[in-house]
């Protein structure tokens, strides 16, 4: 059918609205991701192998100090989070950042939809990509260093990791939005914030190690939680749980809540400030 | 020999203005302060993460300590982790400057049409990366030694060997950042992942934080064919006075170095030759100005 035919049908489609609207945009956005994700060979490879040479090396010094076969487990299943964290980091935090570098933002803004349905497909999108790409790192754990694992209910299982995501996700979003006023900033801080929360976080150790820092991690940063709660329902108690499981899911659903919340107002707020200040368009900054 | 000498000077002119200009697309986007926290949290980071995983094996051992033999290993591994800074800065850094120059400036065709050369002009910004790797080295090895009590006998020290070590290091990672720059010339947006995956594996392949023994028998033959591996095993050995056990303590100090000395060589020659091989390949495949919008 040509394009003039096709116009007069395009015309009186029935426009989306309201939570039609939002959840369609949320689709396609989600969409674009997954498939940009697999159309780029090397960032498959990246995002599925880097994590775990990282987390290799830490097994590694695990096994050169002795340590009981438990920490090694404690090391993987971290080394898999770190997955999400990168992809929270880069593929939400500094996204809107990407954006703006290829000229691209302004159309976000120009679109109908809620700026929250780009960023909940974008969120959707990443992690349906990176749950693919992390299974790479408990392959590494099952067959490389055969880990062991506790008996545990999948469902458990599924249901932490789930909040985990969902408070995990909802911080990037939050980020995402306070990234946006930023131009170099945006890669560096995302840049620096890498390392620094895989400490916070107890990914390579036990949370418990840090002591009163673990607990203000804990009660800031969902990965602290989740990575804990995991933990807990894999191996146990060798897993040296910082909180019991229930006050763990507990709050990690109150992270969810509360950066959901946060990323719409922070959404709001910096879009206007970033649209008087001139910096949507901004490029090379 | 004038002509030489007034030539030496020039390259020597252009690399201090090209290392001028590399602090400034490094620094000037935030406040010193901040722009030391962004280059500090790093390398701090992974060190913190060390040493909170021998705190929980030594928690677990009851509080006496995995053994003295697993904390003089542990000494040197935070000492060889302190000084991959050098690797993750300049080794990498280099590429990553071919990379934005490229990608994210759009000012590489410049760089080539003027007449600093590319050599001399990354060779100019590998000094800023050497400064910043020296600074987080530096704030590594005295947090170890001031927090976390990561400390060694200053007795035992062998100066001469150990500054011989670091010179035929600092040297191997700038050759070597030369091959990746000029991998990063061919390479349009699979560079990215490339620079950050050497980076990773190196950290895996050396050795930095585990004896080499770990590896699997091909990966072990090939991490003894990496300068890095020698130079992390010498520094263990002359500033700590402790080796890494296993199949490196079949080596004497002096054997040590002596490889360490002939893969520098080795792997000198090759970056330097892979460097302009990459040069020429890139332009005839027009990769110079190719922007893919990463």
């Amino acid at each position: 059918m040509s394009l003039a035919a096709a116009l007069p049908a395009i015309e009186h489609r029935p426009r989306h609205t309201g939570a039609r609207l939002f959840a369609h945009a949320m689709l396609a956005r989600m969409y674009v991701r997954i498939v940009g994700s697999l159309r780029e060979p090397t960032w498959m490879i990246a995002d599925a192998i880097f994590p775990n040479l990282g987390m290799c090396a830490f097994v590694l010094l695990y096994r050169a100090l002795g340590a009981p076969r438990s920490y090694e487990a404690l090391a993987l299943i971290g080394g898999v989070l770190t997955t999400y964290w990168i992809n929270v980091l880069w593929g939400m935090g500094a996204q809107l950042y990407f954006e703006k570098m290829q000229g691209q933002l302004a159309l976000y803004f120009a679109a109908p939809c809620s700026r929250l349905a780009i960023l909940s497909g974008m969120a959707l999108g990443g992690l349906v990509a990176t749950l693919l790409r992390s299974l790479v790192g408990v392959a590494i754990g099952l067959w490389v260093f055969h880990v062991q694992v506790a008996p545990f209910s999948p469902w458990v299982l599924a249901g932490v990791f789930v909040l985990t995501m969902v408070a995990l996700y909802a911080l990037g979003m939050t980020l995402s939005s306070l990234f946006l006023l930023y131009g170099r900033e945006a890669w560096h801080t995302a840049n620096a914030l890498q390392e620094p929360v895989y400490f916070l976080s107890g990914l390579y150790f036990p949370v418990r190690t840090l002591g009163a820092l673990g607990a203000t991690a804990a009660g800031v940063l969902p990965l602290t939680l989740g990575t804990d709660a995991l933990r807990q329902v894999l191996l146990g108690p060798a897993a040296q749980g910082l909180l019991p499981l229930g006050q763990e899911c507990l709050a990690l659903a109150g992270f969810g809540v509360l950066f959901l919340f946060l990323a719409g107002r922070a959404m709001a707020y910096l879009e206007a400030l970033a649209k008087r200040e001139g910096r949507l368009t901004q490029r090379w900054q | 020999m004038a002509v030489t000498l007034s030539g030496f000077r020039g390259s020597l002119r252009r690399a201090r203005t090209a290392a001028w200009l590399g602090w400034q697309v490094e620094g000037n986007w935030a406040d010193p302060v901040l722009f030391a926290i962004y280059v500090l949290a790093r390398p701090l980071a992974t060190a913190l993460i060390l040493a909170a995983m021998y705190s929980a094996v030594r928690a677990h051992a009851g509080g006496a300590g995995p053994g003295a033999g697993a904390a003089a290993a542990f000494t040197g591994f935070f000492v060889a982790n302190a000084f991959h800074s050098y690797v993750n800065q300049v080794l990498v850094g280099m590429g990553w400057a071919v990379f934005d120059e490229r990608e994210q400036y759009e000012t590489l065709k410049y760089v080539y049409a003027s007449p600093v050369g590319m050599f001399t002009y990354l060779a100019g910004r590998s000094l800023v990366k050497y400064a910043l790797a020296t600074v987080s080295v530096l704030a590594t090895l005295l947090v170890g030694w001031f927090l976390l009590g990561v400390r060694w006998d200053w007795a035992q020290v062998q100066w001469l060997p150990l500054l011989a070590a670091t010179a035929a290091g600092l040297a191997s990672t700038l050759f070597l950042g030369f091959l990746l720059a000029g991998w990063s010339l061919v390479l349009a947006r699979a560079a990215m992942v490339a620079l950050e995956g050497v980076s990773l594996a190196s950290y895996l392949l050396c050795g930095v934080i585990f004896p080499i023994d770990f590896l699997p028998v091909p990966v072990r033959w090939l991490a003894m064919g990496l300068p890095f591996t020698w130079w992390y095993e010498a520094l263990r050995r002359f500033l700590t006075g402790h080796g890494t056990v296993g199949m490196m303590q079949r080596f004497a100090d002096r054997e040590v170095l002596l490889w360490l000395g002939v893969t520098t060589v080795v792997f000198a020659v090759l970056a330097r030759w892979g460097y302009f091989a990459f040069e020429r390949q890139a332009r005839r495949l027009g990769r110079l100005d190719q922007t893919t919008l990463f």
